[in-house]
């Protein structure tokens, strides 16, 4: 009833996105069931699972001869080249570059720590501006990143050279509230602020974990819209175990259902349980007949199939047990 | 009465049936498109069904024609095609215009929702093709109202222009 509720008050029709959800509702009866990866996860034999992926997405990449070593960048290329496809006949890219701008942090990330490999599939921005970037044209920097700097004060070279990760992930994560904010969306943007809300939680988390001050994360993670008060809280609180109280909400509620797990599995349970949540939250889109939200959902679903054919495959080639990767499996759309 | 406002009855009648056809060509032009949008989406994966949602496709574009036959019988039953010429009084044209604009707006409503309704089937069928034929249902639910809405319309048309309405409506 509720979800019912929260799908008719969040989606409304837009014809202009007709085309592009007339094609994913062609292309959702390909999506993988959960059955399917329970089965995938219990094979041995290279040429079951080869056999087994035919039925999916992959078949058109899995050629003769492909190295199983690759099997991950295959299917990022296969969820980057369908994505690709989508925005192309979206009325608006934002909803596709929600989740293609990853790529575009990813090998900005490796152009401010001084790396020229920029292995990831860009999003937004192009490789060329990647290189500039790289190459100490920090002018070419996505506004996201300008927000630090001038939140800070600091020039943006000195920041980067101290704090890219930190840098880079609040940027990442500035950049996804600010693409959703542009999506008539109600729906959209509740995926996407409880998607930026777990992210936080968990680099926090993991920062904590390894022994980083988490001030620095104030000064160089921060700002992040409405969540900026609440980043400042637990970071003053210091202590995972007390920050379901302040986050509060479903969010809080799988935080506390994290810390209930032993202390080495409570990161990335919370992680698991954080994405599953917003896969949940988005598949209302389903509901959808023509509108921004149809397109969000769906690459959703499709992002989860991909990262579980590759923890499934590359899990079964590297004889991990198949009980450990069931557990780990994310939710699928169907 | 004077035959001043016999003519204003008589283009209030046509006014009316402007307003029928037109409205109901527009809702079934905007239908059919919204209909279309998302079954061109399905072809460009799935093109061998085009012929199953040919139906689907279409159905939003009998408002058109019903607002057409309307129209068409407001003209005839106040004698501008055939026949003799009616004097129609201010009230009957009155009358008539609100039976055009009130089924013109049901059309126009009725077809672009059957145009959504259409396209959620189509979205059903593309992914479930077995489930073509309880799809259909969808937008033929709406279809009702809008033939409910023609048979209203034939008959205040027919009623409205019998002599004995023509008298009690005249002053």
């Amino acid at each position: 009833m509720r979800l019912m509720d929260t799908a008719i008050r969040r989606i409304k029709n837009h014809p202009g996105w007709g085309f592009v959800c007339g094609r994913i509702s062609a292309l959702e009866g390909k999506l993988l069931s959960r059955d399917f990866f329970q089965s995938l996860v219990a094979m041995t034999h290279y040429d079951d699972i080869l056999q087994h992926l035919q039925d999916s997405f992959l078949r058109e990449y899995l050629v003769p001869g492909a190295p199983w070593e690759d099997f991950t960048a295959l299917a990022d290329r296969c969820f980057y080249d369908l994505a690709v496809s989508l925005r192309r006949e979206s009325p608006s890219p934002a909803p596709v570059n929600l989740f293609l701008c990853q790529g575009d942090y990813l090998n900005l990330k490796n152009a401010l720590s001084g790396l020229k490999d920029f292995p990831f599939l860009p999003g937004e921005v192009s490789l060329e501006s990647i290189q500039a970037i790289a190459g100490g044209n920090l002018a070419d920097l996505p506004l996201a990143f300008h927000e630090t700097v001038s939140t800070t004060g600091t020039e943006a070279s000195e920041i980067v050279r101290t704090v890219t990760d930190i840098v880079v992930d609040g940027a990442y994560l500035r950049h996804l509230l600010f693409v959703a904010g542009q999506i008539d969306s109600p729906l959209v943007r509740a995926c996407i602020r409880d998607r930026v809300l777990t992210r936080t939680i968990s680099v926090l988390w993991r920062a904590l974990r390894q022994g980083r001050f988490l001030k620095l994360y104030r000064q160089y993670f921060l700002p992040l819209g409405e969540y900026s008060p609440t980043v400042d809280e637990m970071i003053d609180i210091g202590n995972p175990d007390d920050w379901a109280a302040v986050v509060g909400g479903e969010v809080g509620d799988i935080l506390g259902e994290a810390l209930q797990w032993p202390y080495t599995e409570q990161v990335s349970r919370f992680e698991l349980l954080g994405v599953n949540h917003c896969i949940r939250l988005a598949a209302d889109g389903r509901l959808q007949t023509a509108g921004p939200e149809r397109v969000f959902a769906f690459l959703t679903g499709l992002h989860s199939e991909m990262q579980n054919l590759k923890l499934a495959v590359s899990g079964r080639l590297n004889r991990i047990e198949p009980t450990l990767l069931k557990e780990r499996l994310r939710e699928v759309y169907g | 009465m004077s035959p001043e406002w016999i003519e204003f009855g008589r283009g209030l009648c046509y006014g009316g049936a402007g307003l029928a056809y037109g409205l109901a060509g527009a809702g079934s032009a905007w239908g059919i498109a919204i209909a279309s949008h998302s079954a061109a989406g399905v072809m460009r994966e799935k093109p061998e069904l085009f012929g199953r949602m040919l139906v689907m496709i279409a159905l939003p574009g009998t408002q058109g024609f019903y607002g057409f036959i309307s129209a068409i019988l407001m003209m005839t039953q106040t004698g501008l095609i055939g026949g003799s010429v009616l004097k129609i009084t201010l009230g009957t044209g009155l009358a008539l215009f609100f039976v055009g604009l009130g089924e013109g707006l049901a059309l126009l409503i009725s077809a672009i929702k059957q145009g959504e309704a259409s396209a959620a089937g189509i979205s059903l069928l593309a992914r479930r093709p077995e489930a073509a034929g309880r799809a259909i249902l969808f937008p033929a639910f709406v279809e009702t109202y809008a033939v409910i809405s023609l048979l209203a319309t034939i008959l205040f048309i027919i009623f409205l222009t019998q002599p004995v309405a023509l008298q009690f409506l005249g002053s």
